[in-house]
């Protein structure tokens, strides 16, 4: 079975228009939607609503920014510091092209940082790389560590 | 003459002579010292033969009454318990002593635990000394407070003190800060020379002479040609101490002192000491050609008109010094308007320079604040008034420094003195290096000396110094010296410098507000643009977002004209979207850190030219690049500005089939300029001044893309950079835009990059020409 793709996103049009977008990458992970940071970091830890889901980290997190409760980058922190979630692929899709938004991603070890276009198909171009690269082709062995960044 | 074991004591040694215990006394009295409390004799002046008719030896041990007689004796021991004894002189009273007819004043005081008792020979008392005294002292008195000027009370002074004693001159004698003594007042016969206006060096009077001037008022010398009278014995039998004089009226003086008065031609003096607030003002010097003896009650009513003498002086100095203190406060006032009145205290300073002049009475003066030199009036060159700055600074000179002479710290002012010879000097900051300086021009005085006092230096051919043989006036010029600085004006300097030091402080607090009131509005800004970026392109991505879903979906059913409404859709929201996102890159652009690095501007341009030439659709373009010097800013935002020009040049060069763009350089002045100039289609230099404008645009949208920031963009950068930017051109027939940064050598280097980014004045005096 494959892993999920957990996408992190409070905005309902954003959460239509990735999924419409991962659809057409033909991936066949589940995407599971979660709406705000709080909620994220529940399902990554198997907790409150989420304590019963099937064990396992997704495959990979996209992350927006701005999040209700929790937002983007504290949520990038607290997995990037959990042994048991340093290893989960984070990219981080956000409307912000801010400089220390990019540089503040980076240095909690984000795995890509992308601003989503304007444009709708630079927008389904960018998710189905995404969807592929780190959905299949760059899933890490079950358990390894990746070395922190 | 005495003459002790060591030899005569000379001028060199003449400060260490303990004169206060001679060993002897004047012969025109003698001198007792008593035992207590049975007042029994212990020691003697030999002479007590001579006036008293009994050998000294004799003398000792014998009981106090047997010299004074018993009504004397009975006064004596009165004094001694009604406690009136202590170490100054007091008049017991007149009379014949136990033997004998002659008259005695009989003067007693203690001194070093010896009880000294002392006899001078008086006229026989008819009661008219005290008499004739009263109305002589009343009329000096009212005359007194009539005098206007320190000067005039002076000369008063000495012609009263002159009629009561009968001396042939008697002189006011005034020191100043360094014991030099002039004679400013004098009353006096043909029998001995004027010495008014006669200076007097500070080694005449040396300083154990000046100590027991201040502590004992009235001196005498009876005759400058006596024998020192030894005491026996020589040594206080009580304490095995030598008798300590420094009260004692018939003290002997020294030797020194007594050569003096004969080179002088006078054969008996007087001093009576004018003290203000407990220090020596002065001395009023009484001189007789002769021998004289005062009396004891004439000695005391001229030390009274000495005290009333000091009051006087000391009222009217007061006075003189407060009315010029007030005269300064006034100006202070107008100066202090002046200061808070302009932005800058220095400007209010420069506008009212003649009262800043005014307020020391210098003729020139200069402010060094903020690395500004502003020079007022008749000063020194800037370069000496730095270098006076920085010896301040090295002697840690932060508060008040006074001069009269620069060139007693600087050896080569003498260039200047014309103008500096005086200096007074304000720290007015407590941070940064600032002084305000006053000038004052040397002012060439002639001293006159009372004989030339380098003659008292030369010792004879026995090695040892006399004192000068002549006091015939002896003429010096005084030269490169200022007017002194009065304590009145150093007073009001200082509190200028309170005040400025007060404004320069509040000033700088003011500044501080401000630029945290502009760092906070930067933060909101900061939070506003950041908002925009997150909230104002979302929906703009949802509109292409969802028009695309829709084109999509619909393809099939929808007509010609319904799919070009949806494509101008999605075409307007992703231009929205651009112009939000341009918009952002602008501000980014005025608020991110300048990282200044040495930049080849040579490979810069060889990259932005690769990089619009593969968006230039295989046009053809000749380019013609120069050799472009280097320059310091920020890489990004210097490859940023050129790319902007570059891709500009090969936008609207876009009608021409042989597009020729020319990139150059030229250095000028302390700016190197560069250039972009193109053959396209040019523009009207009448809105010339609208092309650096945010979203300016000169061209229909349909002729030429673009959101219109380009332009703003480099501007902005350049002004970062402390550079300036500016366009030229002609429709159809061209444009040139060039910008022009700092040159790279050079103190200036790198100052444009560091200025901040609050400043970024958009302004640009040679924009849009």
């Amino acid at each position: 079975m494959l892993k999920p793709i957990l996408l992190v996103e409070d905005n309902p049009k954003d959460v239509e228009l990735s999924l419409v977008a991962l659809g057409k990458s033909q991936l066949a992970n589940e995407v599971v939607v979660v709406r705000d940071g709080a909620e994220a970091l529940d399902y990554l830890r198997c907790q409150g609503i989420y304590a019963d889901r099937a064990q396992g980290n997704p495959a990979v997190v996209l992350l927006d920014l701005k999040l209700p409760k929790v937002d983007g980058l504290q949520v990038l922190e607290q997995i990037k510091g959990d042994p048991h979630l340093q290893s989960t692929p984070v990219v981080i899709l956000t409307s912000s092209r801010e400089e220390k938004d990019l540089l503040r991603g980076y240095r909690l070890g984000v795995n890509a940082y992308v601003v989503k276009p304007v444009s709708f198909k630079e927008f389904i171009e960018a998710i189905q790389e995404l969807g592929v690269f780190w959905a299949l082709i760059n899933e890490p062995p079950p358990g390894s560590l990746k070395p922190k960044r | 003459m005495l003459v002790n074991a060591t030899g005569p004591p000379d001028l060199a040694t003449c400060d260490r002579e303990p004169i206060h215990i001679p060993g002897g006394i004047q012969p025109h009295g003698v001198l007792l010292t008593l035992n207590e409390p049975d007042l029994a004799v212990l020691q003697a002046s030999l002479n007590v033969q001579d006036l008293l008719g009994v050998d000294a030896r004799d003398l000792l041990g014998r009981p106090v009454e047997d010299v004074l007689g018993a009504d004397l004796g009975q006064a004596l021991r009165a004094s001694i318990e009604r406690g009136l004894l202590d170490k100054h002189p007091l008049f017991l009273g007149k009379g014949p002593l136990a033997a004998g007819s002659q008259q005695f004043d009989a003067i007693v005081h203690r001194s070093d635990g010896a009880l000294i008792l002392e006899l001078e020979t008086a006229a026989v008392d008819d009661g008219s000394a005290f008499r004739d005294l009263y109305p002589l002292v009343r009329t000096s008195l009212s005359g007194f407070e009539g005098a206007s000027r320190v000067f005039e009370l002076c000369t008063m002074a000495a012609a009263e003190v002159r009629r009561l004693t009968g001396f042939d001159r008697v002189l006011i004698y005034r020191f100043d800060e360094g014991w030099n003594g002039t004679v400013i007042a004098e009353d006096r016969n043909d029998e001995l020379p004027s010495y008014l206006d006669l200076r007097f060096p500070a080694t005449d009077i040396p300083e154990q002479a000046r100590i027991l001037y201040r502590d004992s008022r009235v001196r005498l010398i009876a005759d400058a040609a006596y024998r020192q009278v030894p005491i026996i014995p020589p040594d206080n039998p009580r304490n095995g101490r030598p008798l300590d004089l420094s009260f004692a009226t018939l003290r002997s003086v020294s030797p020194v002192h007594v050569e003096y008065m004969r080179n002088m031609g006078t054969a008996s003096s007087m001093s009576i000491s004018i003290l203000r607030d407990g220090k020596l003002w002065g001395l009023i010097s009484c001189h007789h050609k002769s021998p004289r003896v005062v009396p004891y009650e004439i000695r005391t009513a001229c030390d009274f008109l000495g005290q009333v003498l000091a009051l006087q002086i000391a009222a009217k100095e007061q006075r003189e010094e407060l009315e010029h203190r007030l005269a300064r406060k006034a100006v202070q006032v107008r100066l202090l308007g002046g200061m808070t009145e302009e932005n800058d205290f220095v400007e209010g300073l420069v506008r009212l320079q003649a009262e800043l002049l005014e307020l020391v009475e210098a003729s020139g003066a200069a402010i060094l604040h903020d690395g500004h030199c502003t020079l007022i009036g008749q000063t020194p060159d800037e370069g000496w008034v730095d270098r006076i700055a920085d010896w301040l600074e090295r002697e840690g000179r932060d508060d008040l420094f006074a001069a009269e002479s620069l060139a007693g710290h600087f050896g080569d002012a003498g260039a200047i003195k014309d103008v500096a010879s005086g200096v007074l000097a304000i720290a007015i900051s407590k941070l940064h290096r600032g002084y305000l300086f006053w000038f004052r021009p040397e002012v060439i005085r002639t001293v006159t000396w009372g004989g030339d006092p380098g003659a008292s230096k030369r010792p004879d051919e026995g090695g040892r110094i006399h004192p000068r043989k002549s006091f015939e006036a002896w003429k010096e010029t005084v030269r490169g010296q200022s007017a002194p600085w009065r304590p009145s004006e150093v007073e009001a300097a200082t509190e200028l410098r309170n005040a400025i030091v007060g404004i320069v402080l509040r000033q700088a607090e003011e500044r501080a507000q401000l630029s945290a009131e502009l760092e906070r509005s930067n933060k909101e800004l900061e939070a506003f643009s950041y908002s925009v970026s997150h909230d104002l392109r979302a929906p703009f991505r949802h509109i292409v977002g969802y028009s695309e879903m829709l084109r999509e979906e619909e393809s099939t059913r929808l007509g010609e004209e319904s799919k070009r409404y949806i494509d101008t859709i999605i075409e307007s929201a992703q231009y929205a979207g651009s112009l939000v996102d341009n918009l952002l890159a602008f501000s980014r652009m005025g608020r991110t850190t300048i990282h200044p690095v040495p930049i080849d501007m040579n490979s810069l341009t060889r990259e932005v030219v690769r990089d619009v030439m593969a968006e230039a659709g295989g046009r053809s373009i000749a380019w013609k690049i120069g050799d472009l010097p280097k320059v310091e800013g920020d890489l990004m935002m210097m490859r940023l500005a050129m790319g902007n020009l570059a891709s500009n040049a090969v936008k609207y060069t876009r009608p021409r089939a042989e597009a020729v763009i020319e990139i150059g350089a030229e250095v000028k002045g302390g700016e190197v300029i560069f250039f972009v100039r193109d053959n396209g289609i040019g523009f009207d230099m009448r809105y010339a001044d609208k092309l650096f404008g945010v979203f300016q645009r000169l061209h229909r949208m349909e002729d030429f893309e673009g959101t219109g920031i380009g332009l703003a963009n480099v501007r902005r950068i350049m002004s970062r950079h402390g550079g300036r930017t500016w366009g030229e051109g002609e429709v159809d027939r061209g444009a040139t835009f060039s910008f022009a940064l700092p040159r790279l050598s050079g103190p200036e280097k790198g100052k444009g990059a560091a200025r901040g980014s609050v400043s970024d004045a958009e302004t640009d005096p040679a924009g849009g020409r």
